[in-house]
């Protein structure tokens, strides 16, 4: 949560007046400047002769909805200002939000919907009307439902956006399971946590820490202007202590007190080495031990396997490092854990979260002051869901292709799901069935998920690829059918609510072409397959109007308040364990998360499985001391970062602003691997694993651990405006996805399907 | 002058977002290429010691402006009443001396040749009462404006200048 505008103003009063600065007023330059409220937006763009149009940002996500006045000028969407008013971002602005017009009016955006005219992969197209792709779309829907049963559509899908659960809708009204989520983000610590700890108590309570583990995290490239980043700061500048656990230091750990450099994929070896050593001192809360949780005798036998100078080997963290750590931890009153989604891109991902939970909970730490608290809760009566979740069954459950979690365990809270990557993989193996139609809506899969080898493969082979986004994706050649979407810049809909925020979205500029928005394709294609009753006979408006009904408005009304509707927050207790520990799961049988209401350290249900009931160390495919063979050859370690400063995962390197910062794709390497390979700052490099090589730039970097080199993912796209050229996305490209073994046995998480991003490389002078 | 504006500039707050750089261009609308404000990532230490510091540094209106002294067609000036530091295009012959001269490379080069750098928008913006876009969309509140005392004003310039030279 942000802070409110009122406290924002007074912390920024006192800050100023204690560093002797300026003090800011509210009135208006001759140019309309950032930070508005509306009456100030408003005000400077009639003097400009220019709009301001209160709305959100739209350049990252999941949910991210920082509120911003987008300024127009002769119908043309020209720059942003932060709202003021906003409580998600209280008018700060991140650069990929600077640079929204740019995203906007790329070259590479689509604007005509598309038919495939060449062989899969050729990237020819012909312009073809809308109405007449949503014809294809629904005619081979149709056709292959009767043929193939409504289980070989599958959708992909992107980080969770608003439209997520329209895509839900639109399969479940069709009968499809196949939601492809793609395990590398949220929602495997979300299921961990929960089947551990009866929810996920994602929130360190910064405001009352002492300590805090950032842990596989960065903290600050997803949404540098929410709150989340000035809790951090202001944390470390009120004195708390701040220890950064992770391969490379980013700006977050430049801040951090210390930095304990680990190994990629060995989060799960230090977790479980860290609890042998508060069991084996003693270090936990005996009180809460005895009282909440379920297993401790057992945990207490089971780590005696892995005492510190075991971790030190696979980590290459110190023992007497790890021991000071745990030992600090848990004996520090106010402390808490930020864990971040690197531990969702290991096959040991269950056992390294769940290990971290159990952490968490027997040294006294959870839902406690400065400890990992569950979420509060607002006033606000929660919007009507689109979702028809009321429809699952157990029959719908057993048709997934490639279940996300286990079919015991699902559906899971966002609905049910297959792997992303393993829907694609059914295409080749035909195991159990093959999907039959794709839709990619707003995710590319040669660049969002591993094994890119293997996902043209199955791309080649796949009967009926859609893809639907704002711009070029990295698979559009193999796409039969390109639906091109507005912006959220050029849309009204929908709504969004944060926490205890309410706000309408209104539309900046209108559509660049002939093209809608991905929830009228949606209704559209919803209408001609003939599930027009459950989508509002096509109309958003009626949607929105539907799904405020418990909030006692229509749209219209929401409208009224351009800055939002701010609602009471419920205030926060803390050690909410007899409700929270009670909680129901949302699998088809309602049973509780935790069986014995308690702290589930011995797991039963993971048991009952067929899974281990307590953490355990497993390997990435290729790594130092699970495959020492391979070291000679490849000495280093790979893995790679999810997100940058600048850029969202894998698009926005077409925007010219945010391509000028971070220009190539740069492989950080220690400057003593750099110097015994002769490798200089800039230098083109070749980076070889066993699965393939990459051609990109070295950067010397001297934060980042000598064995271990590190690249962003998602690379692939080039910049017209300053004439960067698109990279080849297998061999001899940028595209890191190719480099991870995809073996199903050894590059899985057994439970929660998180795939490997480690492995074993070389790197030389390209 | 006993005050003028100047920026300051906090590094343990700055958490490297680049909205500063970012915001300065789409507000300014800047060629590419040409970067008035760049943010510095700058390394101290040495493994596991390491530590990265952040900089936001644009043109400092120095105090004491080495680029005014060395530019042949006097096409730069510190104004008096407020200590902005301002280039003439229509003077400019662009030599680069100024860029020689100035420890924050703040002097840039786009198309026409003329020197341009940030003028903390004074025609844009009223100094007194607001913000630049670089300081108003900066999440953690690291960079600063205001009117200083002269010496205050060199002591941040050595700082900055320290801090990127490392």
């Amino acid at each position: 949560m942000g802070r409110n505008k009122e406290q924002w103003l007074i912390d920024r009063r006192t800050f100023l007046k204690a560093t002797g600065v300026g003090v800011a007023g509210a009135a208006i330059g001759r140019f309309p400047f950032e930070s508005f409220s509306l009456d100030e937006a408003m005000a400077a763009a009639a003097k400009a002769g220019e709009t301001a149009v209160p709305t959100f940002c739209a350049m990252c996500g999941p949910a991210a909805n920082c509120g911003v006045y987008a300024f127009t000028k002769n119908g043309r969407f020209i720059r942003v200002a932060g709202m003021k008013e906003s409580p998600v971002n209280a008018g700060a602005v991140c650069p990929k939000g600077q640079a929204a017009p740019q995203w906007v009016y790329s070259p590479d955006r689509l604007k005509y919907p598309l038919k495939r005219v060449g062989k899969k992969g050729e990237g020819k197209f012909q312009r073809i009307p809308w109405d007449e792709a949503i014809n294809i779309i629904a005619d081979t829907l149709k056709r292959q439902k009767q043929k193939y049963g409504p289980e070989s559509l599958g959708m992909l899908s992107p980080a969770r956006r608003t439209y997520s659960e329209y895509l839900y809708r639109f399969l479940i009204a069709h009968g499809s399971p196949n939601y492809g989520h793609s395990g590398i983000c949220a929602m495997q610590m979300s299921f961990t946590f929960s089947y551990t700890v009866g929810d996920w108590p994602r929130a360190v309570d910064y405001a009352n820490s002492d300590l805090v583990l950032v842990w596989g995290k960065q903290p600050i490239y997803q949404g540098p202007a929410q709150a989340g980043v000035k809790a951090y700061v202001n944390a470390k500048a009120r004195g708390a202590k701040i220890i950064a656990i992770k391969p490379s230091v980013e700006p977050d750990v430049g801040l951090a007190d210390e930095w304990v450099p680990i190994r990629p994929g060995t989060d799960a070896a230090l977790a479980l080495a860290m609890l042998h050593v508060v069991v084996s001192e003693n270090l936990v809360d005996q009180r809460f031990v005895e009282q909440w949780c379920y297993g401790y005798d057992q945990l207490k036998d089971h780590v005696q396997k892995y005492p510190p100078a075991w971790a030190e080997k696979i980590t290459g963290i110190p023992s007497d490092r790890i021991a000071e750590v745990a030992r600090l931890f848990a004996t520090t009153k106010r402390a808490g854990i930020d864990l971040g989604n690197g531990v969702e891109h290991v096959p040991s991902s269950n056992d390294a979260i769940r290990a971290v939970a159990i952490l968490i909970s027997i040294t006294g730490h959870l839902d406690r002051p400065g400890g990992n608290v569950f979420g509060a809760a607002s006033k606000m009566p929660r919007p009507k869901s689109v979702h028809l979740k009321e429809r699952y069954t157990q029959e719908w459950v057993d048709k997934l292709v490639y279940p996300e979690f286990p079919k015991r365990f699902q559906p899971f809270i966002e609905g049910t799901s297959s792997a992303y990557y393993g829907m694609l993989e059914s295409v080749l193996t035909e195991e159990p069935y093959p999907m039959r139609a794709i839709i990619a809506p707003g995710t590319q899969a040669l660049a969002s998920t591993r094994g890119s080898k293997r996902v043209v493969e199955a791309l080649k082979k796949l009967e009926f690829y859609v893809v639907v986004d704002v711009a070029r994706t990295a698979d559009m050649p193999y796409a039969d059918i390109v639906i091109p979407t507005s912006t959220p810049y050029e849309m009204d809909h929908p709504f969004e609510v944060r926490d205890n925020f309410i706000m309408a979205r209104n539309r900046v500029i209108e559509p660049l072409g002939d093209y809608k928005s991905i929830f009228e394709f949606l209704c559209d294609l919803g209408g001609k397959m003939g599930y027009g009753a459950d989508f509002w006979g096509g109309s958003m408006e009626a949607s929105m109007n539907d799904q405020l009904k418990p909030l006692g408005m229509t749209i219209d009304e929401l409208r009224k308040h351009p800055t939002g509707i701010k609602y009471e927050m419920i205030s926060r207790e803390y050690e909410n364990y007899e409700t929270v520990f009670k909680r129901k799961s949302p699998r088809i049988s309602g049973a509780p998360f935790l069986p014995q209401g308690k702290v589930a350290i011995y797991n039963t249900s993971f048991k009952e499985a067929g899974y281990n009931p307590l953490p355990e160390w497993k390997e990435p495919p290729e790594s130092i001391t699970g495959t020492p063979q391979l070291t000679k050859k490849y000495p280093l370690i790979l893995s790679d970062y999810h997100t940058s400063n600048v850029y969202t995962a894998s698009w926005q390197r077409n925007v010219p602003y945010l391509r000028e910062i971070q220009p190539y794709p740069a492989l950080h390497i220690h400057p003593e691997a750099a110097s015994e390979r002769g490798i200089e700052n800039g230098d083109w490099v070749r980076v070889e694993s066993p699965h393939g090589w990459l051609k990109v730039k070295a950067e010397i970097y001297p934060g980042i651990r000598p064995d271990t080199v590190m690249i962003l993912h998602g690379w692939w796209q080039g910049c017209k405006e300053i004439g960067f050229k698109d990279f080849p996305l297998l061999d001899g490209g940028a595209n890191v996805n190719i480099m991870y073994s995809v073996d199903r046995e050894k590059a899985f998480d057994p439970i929660v399907t998180a795939m490997s991003s480690q492995t074993l490389v070389q790197v030389m002078k390209a | 002058m006993s005050t003028q504006y100047g920026f300051s500039f906090a590094k343990d707050r700055c958490v490297q977002c680049y909205g500063c750089e970012v915001a300065c261009k789409s507000w300014r609308e800047a060629e590419l290429g040409v970067r008035w404000r760049r943010v510095h990532s700058i390394w101290q230490g040495r493994y596991p010691k390491v530590k990265n510091l952040s900089a936001s540094v644009s043109c400092m209106h120095c105090a004491d402006p080495a680029c005014v002294k060395v530019c042949p067609a006097q096409a730069i000036r510190k104004r008096e009443e407020d200590g902005i530091v301002t280039v003439d295009g229509g003077k400019c012959i662009g030599c680069k001396a100024c860029s020689k001269a100035c420890a924050f490379g703040a002097p840039q080069f786009g198309a026409n040749g003329k020197m341009q750098k940030c003028d903390m928008c004074l025609n844009e913006a009223d100094l007194s009462k607001d913000f630049p876009p670089c300081v108003e969309t900066c999440p953690t509140q690291a960079l600063r404006l205001g009117k200083m005392e002269t010496n205050e004003k060199i002591g941040i310039e050595q700082d900055i200048q320290k801090l990127i030279a490392t």
